[in-house]
């Protein structure tokens, strides 16, 4: 099919004011009379609050005011909202704090360095209590119990099974068990988490802040500071970097507000770097088994698994991060009988919960690398065992969901050209791969939503121009841009004519915000029917001009309205929207559109698909990882926004592969030792190999256009494709991220001793 | 930031009267690109900050083909980096400049606040120590000089007393055959040292070793001279096995400790091969002198 | 502490302010001047946010203290574009899709800028390596990398 507006390499809309530093980020954001916050932070994993003293810091000249838990409601908020038990998180610790860096007070003082000051002058009396930090010992018996009530500390448990895999095993020829141990993340978005609140005299809260969800924040300040939703506005029209981060209610948030409430001035809060790193959220840490059957030609029989993850202190988005780790270990892959358990552990650490892939590239990281000891074991090509048993379009995992578009053969099929056309390598250097899948929005509602998930609403005004309202949140990955093409090429104009509202819950529909890949798909289609709506009131009116018989169809392209069978008949779009316009009292023509999954599955309505290559080298005598070339085929269904494809692609590997060899949060009691850009690495230009994509076209029903998710699932394969290239370069298998150069050499060490003993 | 009284020197005299009357509370600003990350986490508070990233008599590079390379000490580690004088007789300075930090510290950083601040991970250190460099260090009252090698006496600690300041860095000219490289291992590119060896081999007239001086950075308090390393390199000819035993030796004189970054055993290791290869690499060069 | 005069061109307009003598340069540029393209993503003089050009060289200006910059000329993102005439560099960052949040986006131009002044035709590791000092978590830079060589190459020359 060929497209006027989608599909071609158009500026991103936003890119002008980013050139040019227009763009005005909530960290640039100042207001007249505007105050400066600073949250104080427990020192301690585990503690009872036994008294917090502020009066020093309140009679510190320059500082208007200091809050504590007790100026709360005292509400236990979450982003799982339909389950009460796992909204756990009061943000103003009240009684007991259960992290290092669990705000436990809030200063707004005329400027930074007063309300640093005063952090010093309030005193908090603590009862240390018994703090415990790695998930396979809080489940001990006897381990301290950070959560009342919530025995062993197990959190949450996921259980997903189809099939027999008991009988599947006893089928199988070959089985391999084994464990893992998957790291934490970093989000580093570039721009903190931060906010500026503002409460007026008329009752009502504006937030300007770095959220991928203003709808989500609206809802959640309005319920813990005793607000009615419809009077809090939430903006965010620049945000800085998300990546997961920022979809749940925040520190910077909730202390801002509050603190706003409070004086009725407005109080900017800014989160430094360290406490970035230390007291936002991360990536889910994870203990996996793996058992797995298969036949001794390869077809995947049956695979169980067990997993821990480290839940840190609070729910956060941590729940459905194992139940999206259990079902993606599935994925791209056809297998007869499955079994997954999930224990998410809460520890006395910085809480674990969305970043980008979700507990996917965890589980991609296990699965592709067994996948590959299991090739081996048994002699078969890691391409041919992967084509033998990956999915295909229709494929119908057991109760779970349906794969409509799958384009993941031909992925194997360009990458194995690809590392054919390598030839032989030379020495320490190898190639690995990984296949992936990924979801395009999930079906779940645990927020508890009574609004559709995507909504968007279309007005079309004399001059042609077209208003274009989504509550969709453009963080960096191009939702503004992808969105308003949608709109054009539906409606049958060009991006330039299309004006967007967005990120302001006062102005745009809801929609639930830019997390699980969600917005192409979900906000897409909600924007298609609302520009179809509009068109179809266009071609009413049209139709009466053009007289066309009734077997003929009306369409617009490029703003041109024609009968579809003779293009040459047509009017200019600008004539049709006059006469429109005219012809209904002189009111705009409005569309409206709004989608939410409905029987599709226990996940999504569609997922993407790829194939990654790595090409590394390895110094066997220091363990050294040099990135050479990393190649990815990839399945999104209709390309929308090629430029934004391309731009989420290479972001991913550069993240993903910080994942797998540079990046980690090691800690100590519970306190993080590397919470800044010096100690915690992530790739810089000369590190980022070039990167090659092949674009693998299917057609997805269910998106608009065709089109999928192309944000999330690239983070996917990385580090697993890594660790296979590693494996492929010098022999040894690291079953524990990050793929360290030490732990590279240390294994080599041991099989060179190995080999010593054996001969 | 804690606030302080500032003190703009335009001359060495004029920076050098301020540091006799500010000394004790104070601290030297030159490109600040250490100095003002220490402030700005809290780590150092001075009463007084006396700037002298304007004293133009400190910013210069020359070179006497008898008395060697003179660097005065405001002297950016750009222009260090951008030197065709220094590309053709010290090459290795321009090297280890090429992959310090970045672009943007090197423009404005400059190579007496580096050596001052006394990182034992630091690059120019270990590189300068191999090429047998000495300070000049000045006072109102007068002047002194002293080794590189001596300079730093802990962690981030040095020789210079509460109102004395380097003035200038010299090295003298290479005795002829002689080669100095150095390299640093990184996890990603540029990065900080984990740990680093400088190693400077001077070759006799059949290609034996006639002097070698091996610099470890990122092994000790101090950048550290692999002494026991060195000695046995002396008189010998260049072949594997020494190698082999040289980069042991190195590895095991070597005082590292585990960090988050690689563990003591890792960097032990690490300097073994480092030693090993940097060692071929520099004899090979001076063979080829 | 008593304030300090400072005299600075920004992007060819020049100002007198009297500064406290801790304030960082980045801190005149946002909250004297009023000037937020330049950022701030750290503490610790590591991400590059804050580039800015004194007397055309490229530097973290929250790492260099304001009275250091006595009587200097800054170019910050703001001056690159003249009037409605953007920079080549930003046409082919628009073209080449070479941002997506955006927070790094001015000091990776001035980065570039600082670049192509000094070599004009760098090799693409000159290239990576001009901007090592800026980093970026959304691109994965190489989209950056090619906007900076279609620069390179001429593909915005005057008159083309």
């Amino acid at each position: 099919m060929k497209y006027v507006v989608i599909d071609t390499p158009l500026h991103n809309i936003d890119g002008p004011a980013k050139v040019t530093g227009a763009a005005q980020y909530t960290f640039d954001i100042t207001l007249p009379n505007m105050l400066y916050g600073k949250i104080l932070r427990s020192p301690h994993p585990h503690a009872k609050i036994l008294n917090i003293e502020t009066s020093k810091a309140e009679r510190l000249i320059g500082v208007k005011a200091v809050v504590t838990g007790k100026d709360t409601l005292g509400v236990k908020q979450g982003i799982w909202r339909r389950y009460k038990e796992l909204c756990d998180e009061e943000i103003l610790a009240r009684e007991k704090v259960r992290y290092i860096g669990e705000p436990v007070a809030a200063v707004a003082a005329v400027d930074e360095d007063v309300a640093e000051e005063a952090l010093s002058l309030i005193e908090v009396e603590y009862e240390p209590l018994p703090a415990v930090f790695d998930p396979m010992e809080a489940i001990k018996e006897g381990a301290p119990q950070i959560h009342e009530g919530v025995e062993r500390n197990i959190n949450v448990t996921r259980h997903i099974e189809w099939g027999d895999v008991d009988e599947g095993f006893k089928q199988a020829d070959y089985i391999r068990e084994d464990w893992f141990k998957v790291s934490g993340q970093a989000h580093v978005c570039m721009e903190t988490h931060c906010a500026v609140a503002s409460f007026g005299h008329d009752g009502k809260l504006t937030v300007w802040t770095s959220t991928q969800s203003p709808y989500y924040i609206q809802v959640l300040l309005a319920w813990t500071l005793g607000l009615k939703e419809s009077d809090v506005r939430v903006i965010s029209r620049y945000v800085g970097g998300g990546f997961g981060s920022k979809f749940e209610l925040d520190s910077a948030q909730f202390c801002a507000a509050l603190l706003s409430m409070k004086l009725r001035r407005p109080v900017k809060i800014v989160l430094t770097r360290e406490e970035e790193f230390t007291a936002t959220k991360r990536r889910t840490p994870m203990y996996y088994y793996v058992k797995t059957g298969v036949k001794k030609d390869g077809t995947f029989v049956a695979k169980e698994c067990r997993v821990f993850t480290d839940g840190g202190a609070y729910t956060s988005m941590g729940a459905t991060a194992l139940y999206l780790t259990g079902f993606f270990q599935s994925f791209p892959y056809k297998w007869p009988s499955y079994r997954y358990d999930g224990y998410r552990v809460y520890t006395n650490t910085m809480p674990s919960s969305a970043m980008r892939g979700f507990g996917a590239p965890q589980a991609t990281f296990v699965s592709e690398v067994q996948i590959d000891m299991i090739a081996e074991d048994l002699g078969i090509d890691p391409i041919e065992i992967r084509r033998k048993n990956g999915m295909t379009p229709n494929y119908e995992v057991p109760g779970q969901a349906t794969i409509r578009s799958c384009g993941l053969h031909q992925c194997l099929d360009k990458i194995e050209e690809w590392i054919k056309s390598r030839g032989k390598l030379p020495p320490n250097r190898g190639i690995g791969i990984a296949a992936y899948g990924f979801m395009s929005g999930g079906i779940f509602n645990w927020f508890d939503t009574p609004y559709a998930f995507s909504a968007a609403m279309v007005k079309i005004n004399i001059d042609g121009k077209v208003d274009l309202y989504v509550g969709a949140q453009d963080m960096g990955q191009g939702a503004n841009t992808t969105l308003s093409m949608i709109c054009a090429e539906e409606l049958g104009v060009r991006l330039e004519d299309i004006r967007l509202h967005t990120a302001d819950t006062a102005v745009a529909p809801v929609d639930l915000g830019a997390w699980g890949s969600r917005e192409t798909l979900m906000a897409g289609n909600a924007v298609k029917m609302a520009a179809a709506e509009a068109k179809r009131q266009l071609l009413e009116f049209a139709a009466a001009k053009l007289g066309p018989n009734i077997v003929y169809d009306l369409d617009i392209k490029d703003r041109w309205v024609h009968l579809v069978a003779r293009p040459e008949r047509g009017l200019s779009y600008y004539e049709v929207v006059r006469d429109a316009i005219r012809g209904r009292d002189g009111q705009p023509i409005i569309g409206r559109g709004h989608y939410t999954p409905h029987r599709k599955g226990m996940i999504s309505p569609a997922y993407s698909f790829g194939v990654q290559a790595v090409e590394a080298e390895v110094d066997p005598e220091t363990g050294k990882i040099t990135l050479l070339n990393v190649v990815t085929a990839h399945d999104c269904g209709q390309v929308i926004n090629p430029l934004g494809v391309r731009g989420q692609l290479e972001g991913a590997i550069a993240m993903a592969a910080g994942y797998g060899f540079t990046e980690d949060l090691p800690m100590d009691n519970g306190k993080i030792l590397n919470p800044n850009l010096v100690d915690y690495k992530i790739l810089r230009a000369t590190d980022m190999p070039e990167t090659e994509v092949i674009e693998i076209p299917t057609y997805e029903p269910e998106g608009p256009f065709g089109a999928k998710e192309a944000g999330e699932g690239l983070t996917n394969p990385t580090a697993a494709a890594l660790a296979n290239a590693v494996y492929n370069a010098v022999g040894v298998r690291i079953k524990e991220l990050p793929v360290t150069a030490e732990k590279v050499l240390r294994a080599l060490k041991e099989k060179k001793e190995g080999k010593k003993k054996e001969g | 930031m804690k606030d302080f009284q500032y003190h703009k020197a335009t001359t060495v005299q004029e920076a050098l009267h301020f540091l006799s009357q500010y000394g004790a509370e104070g601290k030297i600003i030159a490109g600040g690109q250490s100095l003002l990350i220490l402030m700005r986490q809290g780590l150092v508070a001075p009463e007084h900050v006396i700037d002298i990233k304007g004293v133009k008599e400190l910013d210069y590079i020359r070179f006497d083909e008898k008395e060697g390379l003179f660097i005065g000490a405001t002297t950016t580690h750009r222009s260090i980096e951008k030197s065709l004088l220094l590309r053709e007789k010290y090459e290795v300075l321009v090297q280890m400049e090429r992959k310090l930090a970045t672009i943007q510290t090197r423009n404005w950083g400059t190579i007496g606040g580096n050596l001052c601040h006394a990182d034992p991970a630091g690059d120019p250190a270990p590189v300068l120590i191999a090429l047998g460099a000495d300070l000049k260090l000045g006072k109102e009252r007068g002047e002194r000089k002293v080794s590189l090698e001596e300079f730093s006496v802990d962690y981030y600690e040095t020789v210079l007393e509460e109102d004395e300041m380097l003035l200038e860095i010299q090295v003298p000219v290479p005795p002829a055959r002689t080669a100095t490289v150095y390299e640093k291992f990184t996890i990603i590119d540029s990065d900080m040292a984990i740990v680093s060896v400088a190693a400077s081999i001077t070759a006799g007239d059949d290609g034996g070793c006639k002097g070698a001086r091996i610099v470890l950075g990122g092994a000790a308090p101090v950048p550290m001279r692999a002494r026991k390393a060195e000695e046995m390199l002396v008189g010998e000819k260049l072949k594997d096995e020494l190698l082999e035993e040289v980069g042991r030796a190195a590895a095991e004189e070597s005082e590292p400790i585990s960090d988050i970054h690689a563990s003591e055993e890792y960097k032990r290791e690490l300097i073994r091969v480092l030693t090993k290869r940097m060692v071929r690499r520099a004899w090979e060069k001076a063979i080829q002198r | 502490m008593e304030k300090l005069p400072l005299r600075i061109t920004v992007n060819g307009q020049p100002y007198e302010l009297c500064v406290k003598p801790k304030t960082l340069l980045v801190e005149v540029i946002r909250d004297h001047l009023g000037l937020t393209g330049t950022k701030r993503g750290c503490n610790s003089g590591a991400c590059g946010a804050c580039t800015v050009l004194v007397n055309g060289v490229s530097v973290k200006s929250c790492s260099v203290l304001a009275l250091q910059v006595d009587g200097a000329e800054i170019l910050t993102v703001e001056g690159l574009a003249q009037g409605e005439k953007l920079h080549p560099l930003q046409k082919a960052f628009l073209d080449e899709g070479a941002y997506q949040c955006g927070f790094c986006t001015p000091g990776m131009l001035m980065s570039a800028k600082a670049l192509l002044d000094e070599n004009p035709k760098p090799t693409r590791e000159e290239i990576r390596e001009g901007i090592h000092g800026n980093l970026c978590r959304c691109t994965g830079y190489n989209s950056i990398v090619r906007a900076i060589a279609a620069v390179a190459e001429g593909k915005y020359e005057e008159g083309e």
